[in-house]
């Protein structure tokens, strides 16, 4: 990898364990460094069930860094660090989704229009959207891809996830991707599944699915499908354990989570807004929820989802064994703040499969939650070129940042060896950085400030800048685990008054044991002492208020991690 | 969705009694029931069509054989014509479920709906006076540690401490106007109409 015009970065995972970690090769008949490898990982615990899913086998996964280039002037997002930054949703409903009213046209060319590069629909599976919607909304996205050359809009849905919460799931686009959707959907939908199943028979459906989807790459009839768990915190129904389940069932498709839920707009103070709780998080456990959860993961923190906004948490969890897990945020984007039309008259969802087009009221709707695509949240892809395969490609290798309100304008985060800051060189976010045993590395940060106003019509001011360093320890003992004790803040930036670019690098050290790094910031508007205590995270975010929590006034962004292992 | 009637307001007569602390209850036998409710909501439907209100009584999520609502109740005579003429429950009203009794005695777990001095937990209140009507031994902000006894909180009339490390606790979060509100809601967001 790493030349300039290669077009191929898939994650080939799961199938080519490296020797060091294949335990049916003897150690007689390793290399000496693979010999030196194995009993590294060894000593730190690393061999053994689960390293083989892990990034430590499979470190290609995230290391195709590649060249910029572009494919002509089509497509819009910023070149940055080396590649494309694409700003994305992939969690927007429309007319197809008995919750929601908008045409996708309608969708995307707000989205567009708000700076989005690329976009998923995603419509709730449900009976009438498996038997009619995910067909009918085809020639409606197709047409879309006409009208809008500079938006890749993607199809997927809103997957019920047997026995948990709701999930992205997408496809490339191609002559079967209705196909396949429809296939997915009917045969691994929660909403097509017998009420009698139990928990342990939905649990292992979820599984089934997933690896459909990647069987069906295989089988190329799509050229990729990916799996993103939304709002997973929301209800306390997806357990520790079958996040690592997902993933582990095929970790080409399954990839993340969202950082943050969408329904941004919903804490808005009434009457001027809907009053409520930010991304609609004001669930309390249920007899599905996971006992283990404490009252703190069904709300928000900062807007962000309390798996991934408590450091030493549950998405810590995943990083420090190793196992690849990305964070985006979305707009889940039903029916929108302040928006001044309402569902068609005269609809019949159940017998249409969709509502009638949306029709002005001229009123203006304050109750509403949602934000429409790329007005406040938004998931940058680091792409190779402009093209659906490239944000899926970039989405897979987790070269990816998230932030609300456009906090920042663009950034470029990487390890490298220390002293090395060839503009070529640096493993980018998602990746994984091999040196020796002893390499002092360090990560080296480059954040353009925002210079330009947001779409609440200011421009953000960001104040500071966390770096959160976790050890890799290898399989949790438990799956159900959901803390990584050894992940702290290790340094916060503070940013200078009228400064326009942060540009720092922090050291990593000589590397001892493996690790990963990964980054945080805000706008330092409203924080506490983490939920792990003020050792792990002292300025963390804070507790959203329910009925009055400002999105505009609470900005963050958020990085995927980068892995430093031994050789 | 039915504005369901809370079991507290389906017996009025209870609060003309004076509050009683937890301590009075001591010493009362505690039924674990199982009547196989998918939801507290459901639970609390049936706590409310008892002939006769227990003096305590809680909701306990239980996973198996699979998951549904228990219930832990406590009444003022060892032997209520309420449910049974006996400690122990009859068939036809579901089955004894002794993890839902073992955790209401440990404290432990368990969300409690009926309670001594709950009929007093309605509009806005300070902390200090939950903890004076109520049963309720300790109010919490979440992720926040004890909360000031001076704080206000807007009840909403519908106040569900739970069992914690021993103490029936209140968990409230930071609401609109500097108040406190309950952890749990009385309506919370569904998670989508198509399901």
């Amino acid at each position: 990898m790493g030349h300039g015009h290669h077009h191929d970065h898939s994650f080939e995972a799961g199938t080519d364990v490296p020797p060091a970690l294949d335990l049916s090769v003897p150690d007689g008949e390793l290399s000496p460094s693979d010999v030196s490898r194995r009993g590294f990982l060894r000593n730190a615990g690393l061999l053994g069930a689960g390293a083989a899913a892990s990034v430590l086998a499979t470190p290609s996964a995230a290391v195709a860094a590649g060249l910029p280039h572009s494919h002509g002037p089509v497509g819009g997002g910023q070149e940055k660090g080396g590649f494309r930054w694409l700003a994305g949703d992939h969690h927007i409903h429309t007319q197809y989704s008995s919750d929601a009213q908008y045409r996708v046209i309608d969708q995307a060319q707000h989205g567009h229009a708000f700076g989005l590069d690329w976009l998923v629909i995603t419509d709730h599976g449900s009976n009438a959207h498996a038997k009619i919607g995910v067909e009918k909304v085809n020639p409606d996205i197709l047409k879309t891809r006409t009208e809008l050359p500079g938006l890749l809009t993607f199809q997927g849905l809103e997957w019920n996830i047997p026995a948990a919460e709701h999930a992205t799931v997408f496809v490339h686009p191609g002559r079967n991707e209705v196909a396949v959707l429809k296939q997915f959907e009917q045969t691994y939908d929660g909403s097509q599944l017998p009420a009698t199943n139990t928990e342990a028979q939905n649990e292992a459906m979820a599984i089934a699915g997933i690896k459909f989807l990647g069987e069906q790459v295989k089988a190329r009839k799509v050229e990729g499908a990916l799996f993103l768990a939304n709002h997973p915190a929301r209800r306390g129904i997806d357990s520790p354990h079958e996040v690592r389940n997902w993933r582990d069932a095929d970790p080409t498709v399954a990839i993340g989570m969202e950082g943050a839920p969408g329904h941004q707009a919903s804490g808005i103070k009434a009457p001027n807004g809907r009053g409520g709780a930010r991304g609609y998080y004001d669930n309390n456990p249920s007899a599905a929820s996971f006992a283990g959860y404490p009252l703190e993961s069904y709300r928000t923190w900062g807007g962000f989802d309390w798996m991934t906004a408590t450091v030493g948490g549950l998405w810590d969890s995943l990083l420090a064994e190793g196992r690849a897990w990305w964070v985006t945020v979305n707009s889940d984007s039903h029916v929108n703040y302040l928006d001044q039309s309402e569902r068609g008259p005269g609809s019949n969802f159940e017998a249409n499969g969709k509502y009638n087009d949306p029709v002005y009221t001229g009123t203006v709707n304050t109750g509403a939650g949602d934000f429409w695509p790329g007005f406040y949240g938004r998931t940058s892809v680091g792409a190779t070129s402009f093209s659906y395969k490239a944000v899926m490609d970039g989405l897979r290798a987790g070269r990816v940042w998230v932030d609300h309100g456009r906090l920042i304008k663009s950034m470029d985060a990487r390890v490298r060896a220390a002293g090395d800051h060839r503009a070529t060189s640096g493993t980018p976010l998602g990746g994984v950085l091999q040196v020796r045993r002893g390499t002092t590395t360090e990560l080296t940060l480059e954040i353009d400030l925002q210079d330009k106003p947001n779409w609440a019509q200011f421009i953000p001011v960001l104040s500071r800048v966390d770096v959160i360093v976790g050890s890799v320890t290898g399989p949790a003992a438990s799956r159900d685990s959901f803390v990584a004790p050894d992940t702290k803040v290790v340094k916060s930036y503070e940013v200078s008054p009228g400064a326009t670019k942060l540009s720092v690098t922090y050291p990593l050290g000589r590397l001892d044991k493996p690790f990963y790094v990964r980054v945080r910031g805000t706008d330092g508007r409203r924080t506490q002492p983490g939920l792990m205590g003020a050792a792990v995270d002292p300025v963390g975010p804070k507790l959203d208020v329910i009925g009055d929590a400002d999105p505009w006034a609470d900005l963050w962004f958020y990085t995927n991690p980068i892995w430093v292992l031994p050789r | 969705m039915t504005t369901y009637r809370s079991a507290a307001a389906a017996h009025p007569a209870a609060a003309a009694t004076p509050t009683r602390s937890l301590a009075d209850l001591a010493g009362l036998p505690v039924i674990g029931v199982s009547l196989g409710h998918p939801d507290t909501i459901s639970a609390e439907h049936w706590l409310a069509s008892l002939p006769s209100a227990p003096l305590l009584a809680c909701t306990h999520l239980v996973r198996t054989p699979r998951p549904h609502v228990a219930l832990s109740l406590v009444f003022d005579h060892p032997t209520p014509g309420a449910i049974a003429g006996a400690d122990s429950v009859p068939a036809e009203a579901g089955e004894e479920c002794p993890v839902a009794a073992a955790e209401h005695v440990a404290r432990s777990s368990g969300r409690a709906v009926l309670y001594p001095g709950v009929e007093k937990l309605v509009g806005t209140l300070s902390v200090a006076e939950i903890l004076e009507l109520s049963a309720i031994e300790k109010v919490e902000v979440l992720g926040g540690g004890e909360a000031d006894p001076a704080a206000l909180v807007d009840t909403g009339d519908f106040v569900r401490p739970q069992w914690r490390l021993g103490s029936l606790t209140l968990t409230t979060t930071p609401a609109a106007g500097g108040h406190l509100v309950p952890f749990e809601t009385r309506h919370p967001t569904p998670c989508c109409a198509a399901h």
